[in-house]
């Protein structure tokens, strides 16, 4: 059986790579996933009459005047955070503001954000739930469209929900300044979970513990679809029932809903015949891969595709209502009705949102790919770089070589008799063609392993440092330093081959190859569970290259595979403002991304490239 | 012997003998407080004095003939209970909601922690041990008040004598007396517990103040409470039956008025007093400054009060305040606070294993304010006293936490009551910090609603007086959630679960099978004897 599958290893590899990619490739289709459907039976959506109507569309409106003649004012964040709690006074809760300040590497973020507490009639307050709306809405990930009609809604239903005691726990309004950082410094104070780069004045007042988060996004005019935004930071998911609720409530009132912003007029199949242009299967899977690349976009790089992904570190289910700004048919009044009727839904909630409803991938607002139809496509690139590892770690054990008779040693002899095949006699009698048994270092091999890694962390160090990130050059000096130094090094402390050895010793490349191969597959298969789609962004970055590395005997084609290799590995920290972005959402938010990249990745291709040449 | 038996039987004979003779009197009273927020609070309160009557001595239990309840005004049911476990002093108080110290002062009846809270005094020297009758009791109230009282247990039992000194006298028998106090932060109040309260009243809620308790109403209130006080006071004994409510006219009303009445608040007016009462009065207090009107014209104003009396016929009683203009919400903090300190207490940090319990206080007086803190908290957190830090404006002081007493808790089955004094100088901000371990339960042990968390007790603030004349008790926190470690008992982890067992039992055996080998070992007879 083994010495089957040993066989025919290769095959199976290459068939196992091909069913992975293939896997990954038919994700998107309709043949995998399925509708949504609810498992908590207490949230019930949908079954109530909602009494949001004109009165309070026409609060919003004056709230909305006031803020834009904030906005035309040019307030400072300090001005419009005493207006917000006025306005939130004035309405009969009890408010505060909170400053902050990130004395983060890149400059100083400081801002002030307003927050109220309706103490709900006759509960505890030991529950809460919050309703959120940041003062940058997210277009362009903060580009600066103010989320006014956002705020406005906050204000208006912060008035609505004061007068009605069905209110099961607390209700938090928040309005953070800036993009995410605002509501970073809120969530850390009210947690007590202080950042060292982080001054976050404390909260004045406190509720109890936030089940669920709503964050309102609305930064257009009027409305046409209302988007889903889902994503949390380092991966994390909400709990899928609290979506598939919102999802039917909005479809119910009248507004339909889309993932993301995608509506599915907008196709990107022009360059496809027409006739295949209209079907129906195309067309399906074309617009769910592209909601499945923006999902893997933001999960697999951690940054979380809204301020409702700080909630979920937490443990706070949370997504953000997106309204896709048009020129109509839908306003406050659409809006308002919809998170009343969510609100009301997720009041229902005895516990938290729990049955193991957090392993999905949506591919549309109303499909869902199940945990047992996504997550084996990256674990089968993984069983198949585990398979080529323990292929490699035996072949180095062996060696098919010319020896004389009268040479071999009498252990060379026993580890012939002991070895698989039978030696071959050859045509000359003196010598013949036999597996040899060779040693493998594996300390030698762990050594360098243990010493990519750390050259792994010091890089990380100097990214996170404040001196890097001030120097223009510092990206390119970094790169040219992690290029050179591992030549360098093996320059240095290569010794000349002893070719009589070379029998008796497995080579190091060989030994260092299984070693990344397994250690790399080890990594892919125990980030599936944590970060699918980071786990297949890996399978797919590390997959075919690591599988394929190998020395040269050519020293320039050598040199050029470990400059490929390093160029995979590190050449992301010459992408200029997006590598930026990537330490500023480490720095400031806590984004595994930087540490990973540095840490594991780039070591675990490190490591290959040394495969090229050592 | 013979001289104990005789002592008791004229013990015994004399408690007959007052109870026969006793006057029995009913006085109902109802006052009324429009608040800064525009809310207004009304406290009811039905007392029963039993002249002259005494506690049962618990050593009399033993003779079991204790059969000279004969009442008239005096609710039988709970007369019962009172001498069938010899309670000297009994407080029972079931809430819903938070109490706003801040915008709404210091409540008539303190007793305002949310959820159902019990403590008794009672004195030792009975056959059956006070664990036991305090059982009795809780169990005997649960079927009274139709509340879940039984699981206010030993895991929930504590007794901080300190913070709920009795509030009558304890009789001088030469006994120890000793408080059991237990509370239930998560037990909700409602209609079935009203129901029974009102039968123990004389007029049932037929007359009288008792009209105007609408359960519709009552249970619609930002927060309501009922409670019931049994004391031992030089007259006799005594029972207080209390209702607290703070209603929001502006909620109720369409308009944007804070004008309330009988009508608005309870949908309901008094047609007459209870004719049994001795006094039926309502106190509606005046608001400070403003226009305002109070209807009908008050028989007796005095200290900013207004007094009703309701045993003068009247054609339905609709007493309320009107304002001319609309409320406008202060926005801004009242000069002077209602209440001396001011209490933040939560449970910090988002792990499942460790958390930090953060207290702030904050003194609004400018003299020094000494507090007597009490945490009783159920094993499954477990407090590190090592950690304790106090912070006064931000400076480390630990000097200013004293006189700690700490009672560990026995995993599953007792609580840890802590008992410290925290000294406020005029004007601060103390912060009070402790790290905290929070326990990995049996898989048995989570309840039904196992994700919720659990509800933890309220922590109880008493001031130290210093000759001063506040009539300020204790000051109840709101209460805790705890998320602890808890499995997905849903189904598909079941599912995983139980696979997952039967293919790691099924690999197990079949790979021993299969890699074991099994021989008959022979021992030669010689070693079998040396052994």
């Amino acid at each position: 059986m083994f010495s089957l599958i040993y066989r025919r290893v290769s095959v199976l590899r290459l068939a196992l790579f091909i069913a992975g990619y293939v896997w990954m490739l038919v994700i998107p289709s309709s043949q995998l996933n399925r509708g949504v459907y609810f498992d908590e039976n207490a949230l019930q959506p949908g079954q109530v009459n909602t009494y949001w109507n004109w009165k309070e569309v026409r609060d919003a409106d004056v709230f909305l005047e006031q803020l834009e003649r904030l906005r035309d004012s040019n307030a400072t964040s300090e001005q419009r955070s005493q207006f917000l709690m006025n306005e939130f006074l004035k309405i009969g809760l009890s408010a505060s503001t909170q400053s902050y300040e990130f004395t983060g590497i890149h400059k100083v973020i400081n801002g002030t954000n307003a927050y109220a507490i309706l103490s709900s009639p006759r509960v505890s307050g030991a529950e809460a739930t919050v309703i959120s709306a940041s003062w940058l809405s997210r277009t362009n990930e903060g580009d600066g469209t103010l989320n006014l009609r956002g705020v406005a809604t906050v204000l208006a239903l912060s008035k609505f929900v004061k007068g009605y005691s069905l209110w099961a726990r607390d209700i938090i309004f928040v309005i953070s300044d800036g993009y995410m950082e605002g509501m970073q410094a809120w969530l850390s104070a009210y947690h007590g979970a202080p950042q060292s780069n982080l001054y976050a004045q404390s909260l004045e007042l406190t509720s109890g513990v936030i089940w669920t988060a709503i964050n309102i996004d609305y930064p257009g005019h009027s409305l046409s679809h209302l988007g889903i935004f889902h994503e949390g930071l380092n991966g994390r998911l909400p709990n899928q029932d609290l979506l598939n609720s919102f999802q039917y409530i909005s479809r119910r009132t009248g507004v339909p809903v889309v993932i993301y912003d995608h509506k599915e007029e907008d196709s990107q199949l022009n360059w496809l015949p027409s006739s295949m242009q209209n079907h129906h299967e195309i067309k399906t899977y074309a617009a769910q891969a592209r909601n499945l690349w923006r999902h893997v976009g933001f999960q697999a790089s951690g940054r979380g595709s809204g301020v409702h992904g700080l909630f979920h570190q937490y443990r706070i289910d949370a997504f953000t209502m997106f309204a896709l700004p048009a020129s109509g048919p839908h306003g406050f009044h659409s809006l308002g009705r919809i998170i009343e009727s969510t609100m009301r839904t997720t009041n229902n909630l005895l516990e938290r949102l729990h049955a193991s409803f957090f392993f999905y991938v949506l591919t549309n607002s109303d499909r869902f790919v199940k945990i047992g139809n996504f997550l084996p496509s990256a674990i089968l690139i993984s069983v198949a770089m585990m398979f080529g590892g323990l292929h490699v770690w035996v072949d180095a054990a062996w060696v098919w070589t010319n020896v004389t008779k009268g040479e071999m040693k009498e252990d060379e002899k026993k580890s012939v008799e002991n070895k698989r095949l039978e030696p071959q006699p050859t045509a000359t009698p003196h010598t013949a063609m036999v597996w040899v048994r060779r040693k493998r270092s594996v300390l030698d091999v762990l050594f360098i392993m243990i010493g990519t890694h750390i050259f792994g962390a010091s890089t990380f160090f100097v990214l996170s440092s404040r001196w890097y990130n001030t120097v223009s050059f510092g990206p390119v000096v970094l790169f040219a330093v992690a290029y050179a130094l591992p030549l360098v090094l093996r320059q240095l402390i290569s010794q000349p081959q002893d070719h009589l050895a070379v029998s008796s010793l497995a080579p190091a490349h060989l030994v260092l190859k299984a070693f990344n191969l397994c250690l790399s597959s080890t990594v892919i298969s125990i980030i599936t569970v944590l970060n699918f789609s980071l786990a297949a962004c890996l399978a797919v970055a590390l997959g075919i290259p690591l599988s394929t590395s190998s020395p040269s005997s050519h020293k320039v084609v050598s040199l050029v595979k470990y400059s490929a290799y390093i160029v995979l590995g590190f050449g992301w920290i010459l992408l200029g403002e997006t590598t930026k972005r990537v330490i500023w959402n480490w720095d400031i938010l806590g984004v595994w991304l930087l540490p990973f990249l540095c840490i594991v990745y780039f070591p675990l291709m490190l490591q290959a490239a040394l495969v090229c040449i050592i | 012997m013979l001289k104990t038996s005789l002592v008791i039987f004229l013990l015994l004979f004399n408690s007959v003998f007052c109870i026969k003779q006793a006057a029995e009197e009913f006085e109902e009273n109802l006052s009324l407080k429009s608040l800064r927020d525009g809310r207004v609070t009304s406290s009811f309160s039905f007392k029963t004095l039993l002249r002259d009557a005494a506690p049962r001595d618990p050593r009399t239990l033993a003779l079991d003939n204790d059969d000279s309840q004969h009442y008239t005004l005096f609710p039988l049911t709970l007369g019962q209970i009172l001498r069938q476990y010899a309670i000297t002093e009994l407080h029972l108080t079931l809430n819903a909601g938070k109490w706003n110290y801040e915008s709404w002062g210091y409540p008539d009846e303190s007793g305002v922690g949310v959820g159902a809270e019990l403590w008794a005094w009672m004195a030792d020297g009975s056959p059956s041990s006070i664990d036991e009758r305090w059982q009795g009791l809780r169990n005997a109230l649960a079927g009274l008040f139709c509340a879940s009282l039984g699981s206010l247990d030993e895991q929930r039992t504590t007794s901080p004598r300190q913070s709920f000194p009795p509030q009558g006298d304890l009789p001088d028998w030469g006994l120890p007396h000793e408080l059991r106090h237990a509370s239930h932060a998560s037990e909700h109040v409602c209609t079935e517990n009203l129901t029974p309260f009102l039968k123990l009243l004389p007029c049932k809620s037929l007359s009288g103040l008792a009209t105007l308790l609408n359960p519709h109403r009552i249970f619609d209130a930002d927060w309501h409470g009922i409670g019931l006080h049994v004391l031992w006071l030089p007259e006799g004994v005594e029972v207080r039956l209390n209702v607290q409510l703070v209603s929001d006219p502006l909620r109720i009303s369409s308009t944007n008025k804070q004008d309330w009445s009988f009508h608005s608040l309870f949908d309901r007016k008094v047609d007459q007093a209870c004719p049994i009462a001795k006094t039926s009065r309502v106190a509606v207090e005046l608001p400070s400054s403003g226009f305002y009107r109070v209807h009908p014209e008050p028989l007796e104003i005095k200290d900013g009060q207004a007094y009703y009396n309701l045993k003068i016929a009247n054609e339905a009683w609709n007493i309320g305040t009107m304002w001319p203009t609309d409320f406008e919400y202060p926005l801004s903090k009242p000069n002077q606070a209602l209440v001396p300190f001011s209490v933040q207490r939560s449970l910090r940090g988002s792990t499942q294993d460790r958390g930090e319990l953060s207290i702030v206080v904050t003194n609004h007086q400018q003299n020094t304010l000494q507090l007597r803190y009490l945490e009783t908290m159920p094993w499954i957190i477990q407090f590190y006293l090592h950690t304790i830090r106090v912070h006064s404006d931000g400076v480390l002081k630990n000097d200013l936490i004293s006189n700690i007493s700490y009672v560990l808790p026995v995993a599953h089955s007792r609580p840890a009551t802590f008992e410290s004094i925290l000294t406020l100088p005029g004007g601060s901000n103390l912060t009070f910090t402790m790290n905290v371990a929070k326990a990995f339960l049996r898989y048995t042990e989570h309840p039904p609603d196992a994700q919720r968390g659990w509800d933890l007790p309220p922590a109880v603030f008493t001031p130290l007086l210093q000759s001063r004349d506040d009539s300020i008790g204790r000051i109840y926190t709101p209460s805790l959630l705890v998320d602890l470690a808890t499995p997905d008992f849903s189904m598909p982890y079941n599912v995983i679960m139980f696979t997952c067992s039967v293919v790691a039992f099924i690999f197990g055996s079949v790979f021993n099978v299969l890699t074991r080998k099994f021989v008959v070992v022979r021992l030669e007879p010689t070693e079998i004897q040396d052994n």
